[in-house]
């Protein structure tokens, strides 16, 4: 096979702007960020590296843009019928260099995915933020402050705990929105965010679905502090922090999109993240099979390339397995997302428990095989010039977020088998 | 003996010198890494080079196994494996990187003082390195894959000698580049270095003062902070033949396995702590949703009860191969093959079990897992890099068929 493009997509459902895409996010990658990877995990603080990867990528091509409607400087994905496959070969190629710079650009969407996407546009509120994303080409983050300090798999399970754990509170006062509250771990957040989207309750401990409300909040009002970054053993283009929301005002037509809703389109949020997931899974795998094919070319083992041997072809094969079916996967999931007249809505209970399977196979497939690439390739498996071993770091905790493997376990079975319980 | 409550050690193998060493360095490990970890992280100058000074120099961890006539410990028997395997545990309960510079020390020390019917003109040559009261790190070069431009370098279960050998009188010539040890490349004082002596495989101990030998830069890994690795370069590097020691398949193994030995040790005391994060992790959260203490639920539980498992198998099995290794007159000769396969299968067994340990605890323990102040991720990265360095996993699971199976062309 002559290069990654031999594994397998559908190609009839591809975006017609795909090899464009290819082309534009390759060409950064071998500028902007092949040269300096190496160097990315002692720059997880300072960002000094990795930020002008971001200015390019964001900034300078514009592709912060993206979402929001034409007429407002944007691109107008938002009501595109290939944003799932846009954004499975977008994202696979970003992290095919580096999945910390695909999770951190991947999420300035996140919660513009509430007021961007058809059919649940907020008009106003495109109109408020559009500027701040369009009207720029300085990088600018979003963050979709979800997870609280006494955990984040009770908040993302809203089938059965309905946002009854969230303990940042939203009260109306007049005309405002009133947020209180502690958030920790967003990506995006530890300094790097310029607009938040808040997880709230406007009832504490309440189970009504009209009680979830997602409420933007831009990061320079009162009231609102970000902690320092925390280390974390990869991941380093991506920064995870606290965030204290004390007394925050904002006004009230800054909900996304009322009661009811917010839970609802909210889910679509959780399906976009599970096809992003999916997508910087299988980039990563995809320059671990590159650097692996060179490695059992080069490598001897028994007076031979080590990829003649029978017992190392076994791992081989089963690695460039994993990597196919993942795509193909990935690319399916992305076909479901771009034809909810098929398949359903992207927020249905559905979409969101298939996505949850899809995901964690594909993580728990990539922790494995990424376990035996570096085993296989022995006292060079952990070097870090070989880069196999940051992908094996960086892929570690896109198995642990958006709840973890046990929450998307939870969300399949009761999807699969009708649990009541769980 | 840590935590023996909770993960039985067989008690009846253990004797006053092994225990006492044991809960010596577990001092050593809470006093010098563990209370200033929060600090210091994994810097090596702030803790981790003055905490292999204080364990190898100062509590003697390095001068155990030198007879007491040369100044040392005087355990310059094969019982003292025991006592290593003991105190290897607790260095890795504290830091993973420090126990495997430790096994690699002590896995060269053992290849000229452990062997029966040992030449004592190297010993008496070497024992000051090691009792001189400086750290004295020794590092092991073993057989490895070579690139396509090695290719003709002879080979030792399929993997190549990192360097070449020519006879040079009674001793030899050694030469090769992109020589990669075990650890410490860039600072050990001694390297056993594996080589083909023409009548099977055998270690030659090098001095880093060795006139020829030129360590490169330092190369950054995932993990193993306490080592500075870097690969050497040997320009006919004259070996004389008393520092050639182990020649022959059986002592060449018996080195080996004392060296998977000393690791498996060192990942059961990572395991260990890993079992104290996951024990406070399960203990202090909540499932809201459910009301339950985290470790109350059912899944969860189920998981804990896998990690618990693995700690518990890799205990055990570990200190069933260190009463083998210690008891030659019960169990055959620590070289033979039978022994090199139980020693393969302990280690693979122990990092496996390690790494599948580790994933299910940070799975469980979400971000936080991952975030360096938990202390979690360091051991995975550790132990991850012990795992693929010490042997190729393929080599491995070979060698194990080789003995299980009769293989014969493979």
């Amino acid at each position: 096979m002559k290069d990654t493009d031999g594994f397998t997509r559908p190609l009839e459902y591809l975006s017609p702007l795909d090899d464009y895409l290819r082309g534009i996010m390759r060409t950064w990658a071998e500028d902007y960020v092949m040269p300096h990877r190496r160097e990315f995990d002692e720059d997880w603080k300072d960002h000094r590296l990795i930020e002008p990867a971001f200015a390019r990528l964001q900034g300078e091509l514009g592709l912060q843009r993206l979402l929001f409607p034409e007429d407002l400087g944007g691109m107008a994905l938002g009501r595109s019928g290939y944003i799932g496959t846009f954004c499975m070969r977008g994202f696979e190629e970003i992290a095919r260099a580096d999945s910390a710079i695909a999770v951190a650009f991947g999420v300035l969407f996140w919660p513009l995915i509430m007021i961007c996407n058809e059919p649940h546009v907020n008009r106003r509120l495109c109109e408020e933020f559009a500027p701040m994303f369009c009207e720029t080409d300085r990088p600018v983050f979003a963050a979709n402050a979800m997870t609280e300090p006494q955990g984040g798999a009770d908040i993302e399970n809203m089938e059965i705990v309905k946002g009854s754990t969230i303990q940042t509170t939203a009260v109306l006062e007049g005309d405002e929105w009133v947020i209180n509250g502690h958030k920790l771990w967003p990506t995006n957040s530890g300094g790097v965010a310029d607009l938040f989207g808040v997880v709230c309750t406007t009832k504490a401990g309440s189970t009504d679905l009209d009680d979830f409300a997602f409420i933007f909040v831009p990061a320079n009002l009162p009231g609102v502090t970000q902690g320092g970054p925390y280390q974390k053993a990869g991941m380093a283009a991506d920064k995870n922090g606290d965030i204290w929301f004390e007394d925050v005002r904002v006004p009230s037509w800054y909900r996304a999109c009322g009661p009811g809703d917010d839970m609802k389109y909210f889910k679509e949020v959780i399906t976009m993240g599970n096809l992003g997931s999916i997508s910087f899974v299988c980039g990563a795998m995809m320059n671990v099979f590159e650097i692996l094919r060179e490695f059992a070319s080069e490598k001897t083992f028994r007076g031979k390339p080590l990829k003649e041997n029978d017992d190392v072809a076994g791992v081989l094969a089963d690695f460039a397995r994993d990597v196919e079916i993942i795509r193909i996967v990935g690319y399916q999931y992305a076909r479901m997302i771009d034809r909810p007249d098929l398949y359903g809505d992207r927020w249905s209970e559905e979409m969101v428990a298939k996505g949850r399977a899809y995901k964690y196979f594909a993580c728990d497939r990539a922790v494995e095989d990424l376990g035996r690439v570096i085993d296989l390739m022995g006292a060079y498996g952990c070097d870090r010039t070989n880069d196999v071993e940051k992908h094996w770091r960086d892929l570690k905790i896109v198995q642990l977020w958006m709840g973890g493997k046990q929450l998307c376990q939870m969300e399949v079975a009761r999807f699969f088998y009708d649990c009541e319980t769980l | 003996m840590i935590l023996s409550d909770v993960f039985p050690v067989p008690v009846e193998w253990l004797d006053t010198v092994d225990t006492t060493m044991a809960d010596t360095v577990a001092g050593w490990a809470e006093r010098e890494v563990s209370s200033k970890r929060l600090e210091h992280g994994e810097d090596r100058d702030g803790l981790l080079a003055p905490a292999t000074r204080s364990l190898f120099a100062d509590i003697g961890l390095q001068s155990m196994m030198v007879p007491e006539r040369l100044g040392g410990g005087g355990m310059d028997t094969p019982e003292s494996v025991m006592t290593a395997c003991a105190a290897l545990e607790a260095v890795g309960t504290a830091d993973t990187g420090i126990g495997f510079v430790a096994a690699n020390t002590l896995a060269l020390i053992s290849s000229f003082t452990l062997e029966p019917g040992r030449d004592d003109t190297l010993l008496e040559r070497l024992a000051s390195f090691f009792t001189g009261g400086e750290p004295a790190v020794g590092a092991l070069v073993l057989p490895s894959y070579s690139d396509s431009k090695g290719a003709g370098l002879e080979r030792f279960n399929g993997l190549s000698y990192q360097v070449a050998a020519e006879r040079d009188g009674e001793g030899f010539s050694l030469s090769g580049t992109n020589v990669r040890p075990q650890c410490c490349g860039a600072s050990a004082a001694l390297f056993a270095i594996a080589f083909d002596s023409g009548k099977g495989p055998a270690f030659g101990i090098v001095s880093r003062q060795a006139e020829g030998l030129k360590p490169g830069r330092e190369f950054l890994k995932t993990g193993l902070a306490a080592s500075d690795n870097a690969e050497l370069s040997l320009d006919s590097i004259g070996l004389p033949a008393e520092d050639v020691v182990c020649a022959g398949p059986e002592k060449f193994l018996a080195v080996l396995n004392r060296y998977y030995l000393f690791c498996a040790a060192v990942t059961s005391g990572a395991l260990l702590a890993t079992y104290g994060i996951l024990k406070e992790w399960g203990d202090t959260r909540v499932i809201k949703g459910k009301g339950q203490v985290f470790k109350e639920n059912p899944l969860v539980a189920s998981i804990m009860g896998e990690v618990g498992a693995n700690i518990a198998r890799t205990r055990m099995l570990t200190y069933e191969l260190a009463r083998m290794l210690s008891k030659p007159d019960v169990y055959g000769p620590p070289g033979a093959p039978a022994m090199h396969a139980t020693s393969t299968a302990v280690f693979k067994g122990a990092t496996g079990a390690a790494m599948r340990a580790m994933d299910a605890t940070m799975e469980l323990m979400g971000s936080a897992g991952y975030a360096t102040e938990w202390n979690l991720e360091r051991y995975w990265r550790d132990v991850k890099n012990l795992e693929a360095v010490v042997v190729p996993e393929t080599a491995a699971l070979v060698d194990m068929a080789r003995h299980y199976f009769g293989l014969k062309t493979v």
